[in-house]
C-alpha cells in the first residue's frame, strides 16, 4: 500500500515531483532526503529520487534505488511507473512495457501511464497493444479528435483498413457542426481517411468521397494527384488526361506525370512522334524546363535521337550546365546512343573550335562553349562504359589550359587519376581544386574524401575542420559526430581498416551503427507530437520507412566493414593459436585480449583525467546549467575496447542480423553472411545465406568458393551434427552431391 | 512525470547552440514532447452521438491460436541453431504442426 | 531530374546533401521535425537517370529545399520560412533552386495561408544572393549581425506572397467555380 506522509511531508512529495518537472535536481533531491529521514521506506519518494538521479546521470544508482523503491512498496503506481521509465531510459522497452503495464493495473484511471505505455507500445509495433491503449484513452476522453485519429492509426498501421475508416467515420457522424475551412486537422483527417479508401482499392468510393471534400481542402496537390490516380484506375480516360495535364502544369518537372499522361491517352507505343510531341508542347511552354526536353532522348532512337541529342547537348554545353554528362549517361547502356553522344560532343567542340568566340566562364566558373564541349567529353572518356583514360586526361588538360581556375576541370582530373588507381595524384589534384574555391563545402567534402581514400585520415579531418565546428572539446570529429556525417565515419573506417588499425576502424563502424539506432529512437516524440500538429499522412509513411530503415546502403556498407574486421580478428587469433600449436584456445588469445583491454583502461583513465583538467580550467561562470548534466565525453576515442572483445562473430553478428533481415537481395549481405555463420558452426543459417547468395546470382565466383567449402566443411561435421540438423542440411543442399 | 527523452534532445542542442541558428532548433526540438496542448483540440461534438457511436466500434475478434503441443528438446534445438529466441522458436514450431525438421527447413528457404 | 515532394525516406540522403554542400547542418530528428510538421512545404530534386547501384538503392537527392512556417510569428502574420536550400555543385545552372523554391511557396499560401516567406543568408554569399533577389524578387531587410557560428553576418529576405495568393481563386474566398465545372465535364 502507498504509505501514508504527514501533511506537511506531503507538501513535500508534491514539491519533489514539481521539481524533477522543472528539472531543479538539486532542490528535488533536498526535499526527497528530508522525507526520506523521517520515512527511511517510503517507496513513492525512494523512486522519485531514482529518478531525479537517472537524470543526473547516475543511471546505476538509480536503477538500484527504483529496485529498492518497488521492494519498499510493490502496490505503488508510482514506483512501478518510475521502474518502467529507468527501464525506458536504458531502451529496455520490453522490460518498461511491463513495468507499465503493472503501475497501470494498480493506476487504471492515470492518463500518464496509459499515454506512456501506448507510445512505447507503438514504438515496439506492438499493434495490438497499442490498439487497446488507444481505445481506452478514447473512452476517457472522446470529446478529442486527437484520440479517434489515434485510434485509426493504430488500425491502420496494424493492417485493419476497414476498422480504420470506421473510427474516422463514426467521429464525423458525432459532429455537430462542420469544422470551418480553415481547419487544417479536419483538412488532414478527411485526407488521411481517403487515402485509407484507396489503400483498400476501392477507387470508386476514394473518387466519390474525394470530390466530396476536394472544394476546401488544404492540400491541394494531394487532392490533385489522388484525382487524377483514381481517375486513370477507374478508365475515365479524358478526365484523368486533363487532371495529369493540370499537374504538368504546376510542375512539369516531374517524370511521372508525363508516364501517366502518355499511359492514360494510350498512345501507339511504337508511335514514337507522337510521344515526343506530348514532351514538346510542355518544353515550349516552359522554356527553362529540363525534363520534357530530356526524356524524350530515353525512347527515341536513330536518327530521331541523334537530332533531339544534338538540340539538348548544344543547349546545355552553350549554358555550360555542369550536370549535362551526368544527365545523360545513363543513356550509355544503349551502345549507339553511347556513340553518337561521344560523336556529337566531339562536333559541337570542333564547331566551337572553328568559330572561337570569347566564352568567359559562366558566373559560378561553370566551362560553357568550347570548355564545356572539353568538359564533357572529358568525363565521356572518364566514364566506365566509354572509357580510354589517356584521352580523358588529354581534354582535360586542353580545359585546364584554357580555364586555367576551373573546380570542374581539376575535379575531373582527380577523378581520372582515381581511375588510374593512383590514389595519391587524385587526392593531390581534388585538393587543387578545393584551392581554387575555398568558400565551397562541396569541393572540400570531395578533397577530404580523396584524401582517406588515400589513406590520409589526419589530413582529411583537418580539411573537414575548415567547414566543421570546432568550439567543443571534441574538436571537428565530434561534430562530425553530432551532425551524423555517416559518409565521413564510414570512409574513414575504410581508411582505418586499410591502414590496419581495426580498433580504430571498429570505433567507426561501431559509431555508424549507433547513429541508425539514434534515427530509428527518434521517431519516438512523434508518436505524440504528429498527433498534435494533425500530420497523419505524413506520420504514417514515417513509421512505414522506420520500418526498414536499416536497408539503407548507408548501414549496410559500414556493416559489411565491421563484419569483414571481425571475422578477420577471428582468423587471426585462430591461426595465432594453430601456429603455436597451443591446445588451450583461449591462452596465447586471452592474454592478447587482456593486455588490449589494459591498454584500452589506461587510455580511458587519461582521456577522465584530461577531461577533469580541462573542466577544471573552464570558466566557472559558463558551468551553470549544464553542471547537473554528465559531460559527454569518449573514454575510448581509439576503440581498444572493440578491439579486446572475446567474442568477435557475436558482434559480427549484430551488425549482420539487420542486413539479412532488411537487404536479403544484397549478395556481399548474404557472402558475409555465410562467413559469420560457418565460422559459428551455425551450418543452418550459414545455408540459408548460400541458398540465397545463389538465388541472387549462381555465377558469383565467391559464391561458388563458399558451395565448395561448404561441402567439405559437412563432409568433416555433418556426422556430429543432430539428426534432424543433417536431415534439413541434406536435403537442402543440392549444389554439390555429397563426395 | 512526462517523460523525459525530448529533454535530453533539447539539452543536448542547447548546450551547443552558440549561433541565432542554433537557438532555433534547439527551441523547435524542445517543443517535441510538449504534452499541455494535449486536449486544447476538444471540439463541439454531440457527446450522446459519441457514445453512442463508442459502442459500436468494438474490438476485433481475435483469431483463436490452434494449440499445438511443441518438445521443448526442439525448441531449445531451433534457438541454437537458427538463433533465434525462445518465444520465436516456440512460435515456429507452432507453425510447423510441432515439426523441427519442417520448420528448420522452411526457416532457411525464407 | 525529379522535382517532387520531400518523402521521409529521402531524409539520409537530405542529410547527406547537407553535409556535402553547406556549413550548417542538423542531425536526423530536425529534418523529421519539418518533414512531419509541414509535409507540404519541403521539396526534393532527384536523380532519376542515375544508374542503381544495389537493389536497396535510395533516390540520389540533388538537391532539396526544407521549408516551415514560422510557429509563433512575432508579427502575428503567417509567414513560411527557409530552414536550408541546396543544389550539388554538379547540378548547378539546371534552375533546380528556383524550380524547388517556387513548388514550396506556392504549398506555403494554399495550406498554410502564409502571406510572405522570409530566409537568411550568408552575406557574402553572392550566387544565392543573386538567386533570392534577381530570379525570385526578395527584398533585402535587414542584416543580422554574427548570426552564424563562425561570426558571419545574415541578410534577412522577404517575399511578399501575394501574387500567388491572388493567382488561387479559393484564397479570395472566390469559390473555385470555374475548376469545379470543369471537372464535372
Amino acid at each position: 500500500m502507498p504509505q501514508p506522509l504527514n501533511a506537511k511531508e506531503n507538501a513535500l512529495f508534491r514539491q519533489v515531483i514539481r521539481n524533477y518537472e522543472d528539472k531543479q535536481y538539486k532542490r528535488g533531491l533536498k526535499a526527497a532526503e528530508q522525507i526520506l529521514k523521517k520515512n527511511p521506506k517510503h517507496g513513492d519518494t525512494m523512486a522519485m529520487k531514482a529518478l531525479i538521479m537517472n537524470q543526473q546521470g547516475k543511471t546505476e544508482e538509480a536503477f538500484a534505488l527504483g529496485k529498492e523503491a518497488l521492494t519498499a512498496d510493490m502496490k505503488s503506481h508510482i514506483c512501478w511507473h518510475v521502474y518502467g521509465l529507468l527501464y525506458r531510459h536504458q531502451k529496455n522497452y520490453e522490460e518498461a512495457i511491463k513495468a507499465y503495464k503493472f503501475a497501470l493495473k494498480l493506476e487504471p484511471d492515470s492518463h500518464q501511464i496509459q499515454r506512456d505505455l501506448a507510445f512505447l507500445q507503438v514504438q515496439m509495433r506492438d499493434y495490438q497493444g497499442y490498439i487497446q491503449s488507444r481505445a481506452s484513452m478514447l473512452q476517457a476522453r472522446p470529446q478529442v479528435r486527437q484520440n479517434w485519429t489515434a485510434l485509426a492509426v493504430a488500425h491502420h498501421l496494424s493492417g485493419d483498413l476497414a476498422q480504420a475508416e470506421k473510427v474516422l467515420t463514426t467521429y464525423e457522424e458525432s459532429l455537430k457542426t462542420p469544422p470551418s475551412k480553415t481547419d487544417y486537422e479536419n483538412s488532414e483527417a478527411v485526407m488521411y481517411k481517403n487515402s485509407i479508401i484507396a489503400e483498400m482499392g476501392d477507387y470508386e468510393k476514394a473518387l466519390t468521397h474525394l470530390e466530396s471534400i476536394a472544394k476546401h481542402n488544404l492540400d491541394r496537390l494531394a487532392v490533385m494527384e489522388s484525382r487524377a490516380q483514381y481517375l486513370a484506375k477507374l478508365g475515365r480516360k479524358d478526365e484523368a488526361v486533363k487532371a495529369y495535364r493540370a499537374l504538368l502544369d504546376r510542375n512539369s518537372e516531374h517524370p511521372d506525370y508525363y508516364n501517366k499522361l502518355i499511359e492514360t491517352t494510350e498512345l501507339d507505343p511504337n508511335d514514337l512522334a507522337a510521344r515526343k510531341a506530348v514532351y514538346d508542347e510542355y518544353a515550349k511552354k516552359n522554356p527553362r524546363c529540363d525534363a520534357a526536353k530530356r526524356l524524350p532522348l530515353d525512347f527515341l532512337t536513330g536518327d530521331d535521337f541523334r537530332e533531339a541529342a544534338k538540340a539538348y547537348l548544344t543547349l546545355m554545353l552553350d549554358k555550360g550546365v555542369p550536370s549535362t554528362f551526368a544527365n545523360l549517361k545513363h543513356l550509355y547502356g544503349d551502345s549507339s546512343k553511347k556513340e553518337t553522344l561521344g560523336a556529337l560532343a566531339q562536333e559541337y567542340l570542333d564547331e566551337k573550335k572553328a568559330s572561337p568566340e570569347a566564352e568567359k566562364p559562366a558566373g559560378d566558373g561553370a566551362p560553357k562553349g568550347e570548355p564545356a564541349g572539353l568538359y564533357y567529353l572529358a568525363q565521356h572518356y572518364n566514364y566506365r562504359l566509354s572509357r580510354d583514360l589517356a584521352k580523358a586526361m588529354e581534354f582535360v588538360n586542353k580545359g585546364i589550359e584554357l580555364v586555367p581556375n576551373s573546380v570542374e576541370f581539376h575535379m575531373t582530373k582527380a577523378r581520372i587519376w582515381k581511375h588510374y588507381g593512383n590514389t595519391k595524384k587524385a587526392a593531390e589534384t581534388m585538393d587543387q581544386a578545393r584551392n581554387l574555391d575555398l568558400k565551397d563545402r562541396y569541393i572540400n567534402t570531395k578533397a577530404a574524401k580523396y584524401q582517406l581514400r588515400n589513406n590520409e585520415s589526419e589530413t582529411a579531418l583537418k580539411t573537414m575542420a575548415l567547414f566543421t565546428r570546432n568550439d567543443s572539446p571534441g574538436g571537428p570529429l565530434s561534430d562530425l559526430l553530432d551532425m551524423q556525417s555517416v559518409w565521413y565515419l564510414t570512409e574513414d573506417g575504410e581508411a582505418a581498416v586499410r591502414s590496419g588499425n581495426i580498433a580504430l576502424a571498429l570505433k567507426r563502424f561501431h559509431s555508424v551503427y549507433n547513429i541508425f539506432d539514434v534515427w530509428q529512437e527518434d521517431q519516438f516524440d512523434f508518436h505524440s507530437f504528429s498527433l498534435r500538429k494533425g500530420q497523419i499522412r505524413a506520420y504514417v509513411d514515417m513509421v512505414r520507412w522506420e520500418d526498414h530503415l536499416r536497408e539503407h546502403p548507408f548501414y549496410t556498407r559500414a556493416s559489411l566493414g565491421a563484419i569483414a574486421a571481425y571475422i578477420g580478428m577471428f582468423d587471426g587469433r585462430k591461426m595465432a593459436n594453430g601456429l603455436n600449436g597451443s591446445a588451450d584456445v583461449n591462452g596465447e588469445d586471452a592474454a592478447e585480449r587482456k593486455k588490449a583491454a589494459k591498454k584500452a583502461k589506461k587510455e580511458a583513465q587519461k582521456a577522465e583525467r584530461e577531461a577533469a583538467e580541462k573542466a577544471a580550467k573552464q570558466d566557472p561562470n559558463k558551468a551553470k546549467a549544464g553542471s547537473t548534466e554528465p559531460v559527454k565525453k569518449d573514454d575510448d576515442p581509439n576503440g581498444l575496447r572493440y578491439l579486446a572483445t572475446a567474442e568477435p562473430l557475436v558482434e559480427a553478428t549484430k551488425f549482420l542480423a539487420p542486413i539479412l533481415q532488411f537487404s536479403p537481395k544484397s549478395i556481399d549481405g548474404q557472402i558475409a553472411g555465410f562467413e559469420v555463420y560457418i565460422r559459428r558452426e551455425k551450418y543452418l543459417l550459414a545455408l540459408r545465406c548460400l541458398n540465397a547468395a545463389l538465388a541472387i546470382d549462381a555465377t558469383n565466383p565467391t559464391v561458388h568458393e563458399q558451395v565448395v567449402r561448404f561441402r567439405q566443411e559437412l563432409d568433416s561435421k555433418l556426422a556430429s551434427l543432430p539428426s534432424k540438423v543433417t536431415e534439413v542440411l541434406k536435403s537442402e543442399f543440392k549444389a554439390i552431391e555429397a563426395s | 512525470m512526462a517523460d523525459p527523452q525530448s529533454r535530453d534532445v533539447e539539452e543536448e542542442v542547447s548546450s551547443q547552440a552558440k549561433s541565432a541558428e542554433d537557438r532555433k532548433a534547439a527551441a523547435a526540438l524542445a517543443n517535441l514532447d510538449d504534452t499541455h496542448g494535449d486536449d486544447a483540440g476538444a471540439a463541439a461534438v454531440d457527446q450522446e452521438a459519441v457514445s453512442k457511436a463508442m459502442k459500436n466500434l468494438g474490438g476485433t475478434a481475435k483469431t483463436e491460436v490452434k494449440k499445438v503441443k511443441v518438445d521443448a528438446a526442439d525448441v531449445a534445438l531451433l534457438v541454437d541453431e537458427l538463433d533465434l529466441t525462445k518465444p520465436k522458436a516456440t512460435e515456429l514450431l507452432k507453425a510447423h504442426d510441432g515439426d523441427a525438421v519442417k520448420a528448420m527447413k522452411a526457416f532457411i528457404a525464407t | 531530374m525529379d522535382i517532387r515532394r520531400l518523402e521521409p525516406r529521402d531524409l539520409p540522403l537530405i542529410q547527406h546533401a547537407n553535409l556535402e554542400n553547406l556549413p550548417e547542418n542538423y542531425f536526423m530528428k530536425y529534418y523529421l521535425y519539418h518533414a512531419l510538421s509541414w509535409p507540404q512545404l519541403s521539396y526534393v530534386a532527384v536523380d532519376v537517370s542515375r544508374p542503381p547501384r544495389t537493389p536497396y538503392d535510395y533516390p540520389k537527392i540533388v538537391g532539396y529545399v526544407l521549408a516551415k512556417m514560422e510557429e509563433e510569428p512575432s508579427d502575428g502574420v503567417p509567414h513560411g520560412h527557409i530552414t536550408s536550400l541546396s543544389v550539388m555543385r554538379t547540378h548547378r545552372r539546371l534552375g533546380i533552386a528556383e524550380k524547388l523554391m517556387r513548388q514550396s511557396q506556392l504549398a506555403m499560401v494554399e495550406t498554410f495561408g502564409a502571406r510572405y516567406v522570409s530566409l537568411h543568408v550568408r552575406v557574402s554569399n553572392r550566387a544565392a544572393i543573386h538567386l533570392y533577389t534577381k530570379t525570385l524578387g526578395f527584398d533585402q531587410e535587414k542584416t543580422e549581425t554574427k548570426y552564424y557560428a563562425d561570426g558571419e553576418d545574415a541578410f534577412c529576405m522577404r517575399l511578399d506572397l501575394t501574387p500567388i495568393r491572388d493567382q488561387i481563386p479559393d484564397q479570395n474566398g472566390d469559390d473555385a467555380a470555374e475548376e469545379a465545372g470543369e471537372d464535372e465535364g
